[in-house]
């Protein structure tokens, strides 16, 4: 059967080629160098003439001379042929090239499996709805292509199209059948490529001046949370993320392990409510989990650090759905062991003289009093709080307090610790999110990169750590009432938390909770959520087997449906016939079967014959079918009757 | 093997079709994928790696609703040629060596369209057709043909892999069906016309038969031929009329086997038979045509020469 | 008889049937088939050997009908001029005067019409297909009803004109009679002939009720699925590659009355499948030529009414 010759190419399957690869290789143009953007689109293109003007495609020599130029560009590009990105540049470059060559069938086959394989790579970038729907749209194009090169190149365009998509309608339901029910595996199956990962945005390891005011200008979703029961006040929502206790002058980060230890447990006596929620945390590459301060109750990938955030074992490279439980009002480490109070205490030697002198001058205070001190200090003086402070110089702390007064949060929570540690009370540096909105379409309080923060703590005998916001006192509506009321106009906030109106604002609001629901529901389908649902199918604790028979159960289930939706409806035979052919059935059961070709009174007439006992029955009946088939006027009365027939047939001889 | 042999026939029904029309249902249709279905599934298969292992949830759905599109695609391919009904016609004779076509008209029931149906017998050249929806279409699946006889094409595969190319549905219909070979013509100068012939022609006057009107009379007509009642009704014209006859006298031919040369082989003396009744035919000569064993009696006309050539068509099965 | 149905009705073909097969003995199933052939307004050839009661047939059916009849035997010398009439110059009158042959007559037996050459046989066969006869310029009308009874001895008898395929397609029946029986024809034995009855036979018909009755054969009902089933049965002898040339629209048309003339002789207002059955190999088998020269035989008519499935 396969040994034919190769077809040729129909010449109406080309723009449907063109088009298909112009749909899987475009939108790759965003993370693509700029010159073989170039080069793929000017390959279509050129096919693309040469398709118009039935012309001869180019000699073999020359492809072979573009792709080789193609290649050497991408490894001088990418220092590599293989990996993410120079792999999916290299399929790109084929997809170009390849239909220069499509002379067969069969090429063009090759070109519609690549586009196939393309639609995939798309999903290292991106996983949004809008790029689910556009390579839907990719897909019709490419199932469009395979219709034309089998058999259906003569048809318009629009009926192609109507049966690729008429085909992908019909394939859904199987979709969704396995997707839910495929078996599924944890990734990855082997060692990722570096690039892997993409730059996430997000708090970093470290803290400098310049890096959190830097990270606010991006309104991407950091996470969201539903709370169980209530919201805390907006005035609680400190959601921990790295602690620092390590400052070089300039760049705060966290102490490495040895200093550390030993490690203690923290111990955490909480009061007032408990606050369960759960939360949705984009990814960001880092060990991290925001947990409202303070945690009390951790979901199981996670670990209370001895600074009290919660750390993932692995770096959060996927975007996770995890529960806690949290407490507003808490003692944390009562008792400190003495390695973390030392690192507490740390400074750099030589730097910052005026803040150490105005420091040892509240030394004779209590810790208390101190810190109260210093907040007086920026709440009285003329501090600015601004996302555009002046740049700073060696004696950063010193120039901040005393010359520039302007700055963010990372200004003030670094200028107070210094002061506090100076003061010889320890403190630390907590980066992580403050506020949130809840976004009324789906009840999810959306934390944003442009709601990072970072504040203070500082430990006091027989209270433990203690949250101090040195920027509530500069700007409390910061944390009363978010970012956007604490900045004046002109700040550069991204303008997606900037929006005034009304129907933008529940725009983006409907707008994010789809987004978050197709997080959740579709991105989010993981292992777990496949055992959650079929435990509440009723398939408790299923072992791959079950699973696989429940897929197949309904797999055929969905394709009996779909043979039968597209069987060619049959007339229905008349009632008169069916009644007859039934009747003509149960006499074969009794061994007088009729000939496919007889006709009713010649057979009841050889029934006489044969069985005598059923003559006048059988002639009954067949003088009821024949006049309903073949008289001038059947009447509903012989219908009936011949109906009777049937049933008055006695009981069958053993 | 004959068990093979025997499994092959219960699968593919290898029995000749004999109620007409032959209706394409589940029974006999078959289907499997073709490479570029097993292509498609390699395709699948590493795209779900890759899907598995970037943990591409979006990956997942495209690499699922692709399973789901072969699937449908396999039932599509299958309903293409399911239901389709399939009615010989009869196969006009030819010449050996030329090409016979045996038309089949395609019923297509249905409210779509089929779509690239390929018909071909074994071996011989493919044909592909469209049938539109809810109407129907002859396609005439070409045979060369070889040698004189009644050819019997075999069964004929009806293949499709419309849609997506994935699948090849196919199904083999074997209606009884012949079509006559000629022998091939050998054209050579045809034989002169026989003595008992010409005798024949003489008293029988035969071939002037069929009056076809009447004309006035030029001087070279002859006396028989005047039309004495035709005149004598309308004497005051001082008209002759002739009575005109179609299809004028001819000589009358025998084609004998006998006159052939004999140093010819068996199949070439009837295709110098075959190329006489061609060239006779041609003349609108009265020809007979004799055979051992056989006998045409001399006659002309389309009928007539169809009867001389299915004879030297069919001589050797006819031969004592 | 078979069973009667709720619009079965008492018919005078069963008195017609009855007389003619006091005569004819054995052969009820031909006369039936002979009958329902003139009812259809059809003419009918009977085929076989010599002897075996071919005119005995027709002209019992002539008789029984209550016809005027006239029997012409055919010779290879006969004119059309002997079957037609001549027109003979009166002298006295001046003009010429016609006297009309024996085609103007109800019923013609033409007895050995394959005894006949082709011009004389095509000039009965023109007057059957026209009802008329043309002879120098003038027009005559046959009598009402007029039938041609042909019988014709098998063609491979020597010194016969078979009938060509186009004359053979103007009888709408062709019925074959065979040898009889043991027992009927060793009641002919006894009774000795069943010719010297003829002349005593008496018509059963009143006049008019032949023509009443043909007019109810042609009202006899054929539904839709029974229109079908024809079509198809036509269709099927187009297609089929054993058959030279399929049955003509007007074949199609003769099945359809001879089928409804045998619904009426079995007493139904309707047509069943199984009456074109009935009537299929006498109006196709004279109609059908098999590939390799001769006609249809009744076993290809049989395959072909078992490839058509009825519902």
């Amino acid at each position: 059967m396969s040994s034919q010759p190769p077809h040729a190419l129909e010449h109406g399957a080309v723009p449907w080629l063109l088009t298909g690869a112009l749909a899987t290789a475009g939108p790759h143009a965003e993370h693509l160098p700029l010159w073989l953007s170039l080069l793929v689109a000017s390959s279509l293109l050129w096919r693309a003439w040469l398709w118009q003007q039935r012309r001869p495609l180019p000699p073999r020599w020359s492809l072979a001379l573009l792709v080789a130029v193609g290649v050497a560009g991408i490894a001088w590009q990418f220092h590599s042929l293989f990996g993410k990105d120079a792999g999916v540049a290299m399929l790109v470059l084929f997809m170009a090239l390849k239909p220069m060559e499509t002379r067969h069938r069969r090429d063009a086959l090759v070109i519609v499996m690549l586009g196939y394989f393309l639609l995939l790579t798309h999903y290292f970038y991106s996983q949004s709805i809008p790029t689910g729907l556009w390579l839907l749209i990719a897909m019709t194009l490419l199932t469009g292509a395979l219709i034309s090169l089998h058999g259906g190149g003569a048809q318009p365009i629009m009926t192609i199209a109507r049966q690729a998509a008429l085909l992908l309608l019909q394939a859904l339901p199987f979709m969704f059948i396995l997707y839910l029910l495929f078996p599924r595996v944890t990734g990855p199956l082997w060692g990722l490529p570096e690039d892997a990962r993409a730059s996430l945005s997000g708090l970093s390891g470290e803290m400098s001046p310049g890096s959190i005011s830097h990270l606010i200008q991006s309104g991407a979703i950091a996470f969201r949370s539903r709370f169980a029961g209530e919201t805390p006040e907006k005035a609680d929502l400190y959601w921990r993320g790295p602690v620092f206790d390590s400052y070089d002058g300039v760049t705060w980060r966290t102490a490495t392990p040895p200093a550390r230890l030993p490690r203690p447990a923290p111990v955490i006596e909480a009061s007032g409510t408990a606050y369960a929620y759960t939360s949705i945390l984009e990814a960001h590459n880092q060990r991290w989990l925001l947990a409202l301060d303070v945690a009390t109750s951790l979901p199981p990938e996670g670990s209370l650090a001895p600074t009290f955030e919660v750390l993932a074992r692995e770096p959060l490279r996927v975007r996770t759905r995890m529960s806690f439980v949290s407490a507003v009002d808490y003692h944390a480490n009562r008792i400190e062991a003495p390695a973390i109070l030392q690192q507490a205490l740390a400074l750099p030697a030589r730097i910052n003289p005026r803040t150490r002198a105005l420091a040892s001058s509240w030394q004779s205070l209590p810790a208390e009093k101190i810190a109260a001190a210093a907040l007086s200090m920026f709440r009285q003086e003329d501090f600015h709080y601004t996302l555009r402070p002046p740049l700073l110089g060696a004696d950063a702390v010193d120039e901040f307090l005393f010359v520039t007064r302007r700055g963010f949060c990372e200004h003030y929570a670094s200028a107070f610790v210094f002061l506090m540690r100076a003061a010889g009370v320890p403190a630390r540096v907590v980066a992580g999110y403050q506020g949130g909105e809840v976004n009324p379409v789906d009840g999810y309080l959306t934390v944003r990169q442009s709601d990072a923060h970072a504040w203070s703590e500082i430990w006091l005998a027989g209270k433990g750590w203690v949250r101090i916001d040195p920027t509530a006192a500069v700007a409390p509506s910061r944390i009363e009432q978010g970012i956007v009321a604490a900045l004046p106009e002109g700040e550069p906030l991204p303008s997606i938390v900037r929006l005034d109106a009304t129907w933008l604002r529940q725009l983006r609001n409907r707008w994010e909770a789809a987004n978050n629901s197709w997080n959740q529901w579709v991105l989010g389908y993981n292992p777990q959520r496949q055992r959650e649902l079929l435990s509440w199918a009723g398939l408790s604790d299923p072992d791959w087997q079950s699973m696989t028979a429940s897929l197949a159960i309904l797999c055929s289930l969905a394709l009996l449906i779909i043979t039968w939706w597209t069987l060619p409806r049959r007339r229905r035979a008349d009632p008169a016939q069916r009644a007859w052919q039934r009747y003509c059935a149960q006499l074969a059961r009794r061994g007088v079967g009729r000939a496919t070709w007889e006709g009713p009174l010649a057979f009841a007439q050889r029934v006489a014959r044969e069985r005598p006992d059923l003559a006048a029955l059988t002639s009954e009946a067949a003088g009821c079918y024949a006049q309903l088939r073949y008289g001038r006027n059947g009447s509903e009365n012989l219908l009936e009757r011949l109906q009777q027939c049937v049933r008055r047939l006695p009981p069958q001889r053993p | 093997m004959p068990l093979f042999a025997a499994l092959k026939r219960w699968l593919f029904r290898l029995a000749r079709d004999e109620q007409l029309p032959i209706v394409l249902g589940q029974r006999r249709i078959f289907i499997v994928p073709t490479r570029a279905g097993v292509l498609f599934a390699g395709v699948l298969a590493v795209m779900l790696i890759g899907a598995i292992n970037y943990n591409l949830s979006l990956g997942h759905a495209l690499i699922f609703l692709l399973a789901g599109l072969g699937l449908v695609a396999m039932v599509h391919t299958f309903h293409n040629l399911f239901g389709l009904s399939l009615t010989p016609e009869r196969a006009e004779a030819v010449f050996a060596g030329d090409l016979a076509s045996f038309p089949l008209q395609l019923d297509n029931a249905r409210s779509e369209p089929r779509r690239a149906l390929e018909f071909a017998f074994d071996g011989q050249p493919l044909v592909k057709v469209d049938v539109p929806a809810q109407g129907h279409v002859t396609v005439a699946i070409p045979y060369a043909t070889s040698k004189r006889g009644r050819l019997d094409p075999g069964r004929v595969t009806l293949a499709t892999r419309y849609p997506l190319g994935l699948f090849q549905a196919w199904s083999y219909p074997h209606p009884r069906w012949s079509c006559v070979v000629y022998p091939k013509p050998f054209r050579t100068p045809l034989p002169r016309p026989s003595p008992g012939a010409q005798a024949d022609h003489h008293h029988g006057d035969s071939g002037q038969e069929d009056f076809a009107g009447l004309r006035p009379r030029q001087p070279s007509d002859p006396t028989r031929h005047i039309a004495w009642k035709a005149v004598a009704r309308c004497a005051d014209e001082q008209m002759l009329l002739v009575k005109q006859f179609a299809g004028g006298a001819s000589d009358e031919l025998w084609l004998d086997w006998s006159l052939t040369p004999p140093e010819h082989g068996h199949e070439d003396r009837l295709s110098i038979l075959t190329g006489w009744v061609m060239a006779a035919d041609e003349q609108q000569a009265r020809y007979g045509l004799t055979l051992p064993g056989q006998q045409i009696a001399p006659a002309q006309g389309n009928v007539h020469r169809t009867h001389c050539l299915q004879a030297l068509a069919l001589y050797s099965e006819s031969a004592p | 008889m078979p069973p009667m149905l709720p619009m079965t009705r008492p018919s005078p073909v069963t008195r017609i049937l009855a007389a003619a097969n006091a005569v004819i003995l054995g052969k009820s199933s031909q006369t039936r088939l002979a009958l329902c052939c003139l009812l259809a307004k059809g003419h009918l050839l009977i085929e076989d050997l010599p002897g075996v009661g071919k005119t005995t047939l027709a002209h019992t059916l002539a008789r029984v009908l209550g016809f005027q009849f006239s029997r012409i035997q055919f010779t290879s010398d006969m004119l059309p001029a002997d079957i037609i009439g001549v027109s003979i110059f009166d002298r006295e009158s001046g003009n010429f005067q016609f006297l009309p042959g024996p085609v103007f007559s109800q019923v013609l037996l033409a007895d050995e019409i394959n005894r006949a050459t082709p011009k004389t046989q095509s000039a009965l066969l023109e007057a059957m297909e026209e009802g008329q006869v043309t002879t120098e310029g003038e027009t005559r009308p046959l009598p009402e009803p007029f039938f041609v009874i042909a019988t014709q001895n098998p063609s491979t008898q020597i010194g016969t004109f078979p009938l060509p395929e186009s004359q053979l397609d103007r009888f709408l029946l062709r019925i074959e009679l065979g040898y009889p029986d043991h027992d009927a024809e060793r009641a002919l034995l006894e009774s000795g002939g069943r010719r010297k009855q003829l002349p005593t036979l008496a018509s059963c018909l009143d006049p008019g009720e032949f023509a009443a009755m043909q007019q109810e054969v042609a009202a006899v009902y054929s539904s839709p699925a029974l229109l079908d089933y024809l079509q198809a049965l036509v269709e099927a002898t187009r297609q089929d590659a054993r058959l030279v040339h399929g049955l003509s629209p007007r074949a199609a048309l003769s099945l359809l009355a001879a089928a409804r003339a045998w619904a009426f002789s079995d007493g139904r207002q309707m047509v069943l499948p199984e009456d074109v059955q009935a009537v299929l190999p006498a109006v196709a088998r004279h109609r059908l030529r098999l590939v390799s020269g001769s006609y249809a035989g009744s076993e290809d008519i049989a395959a072909l009414i078992r490839s058509l499935p009825l519902p």
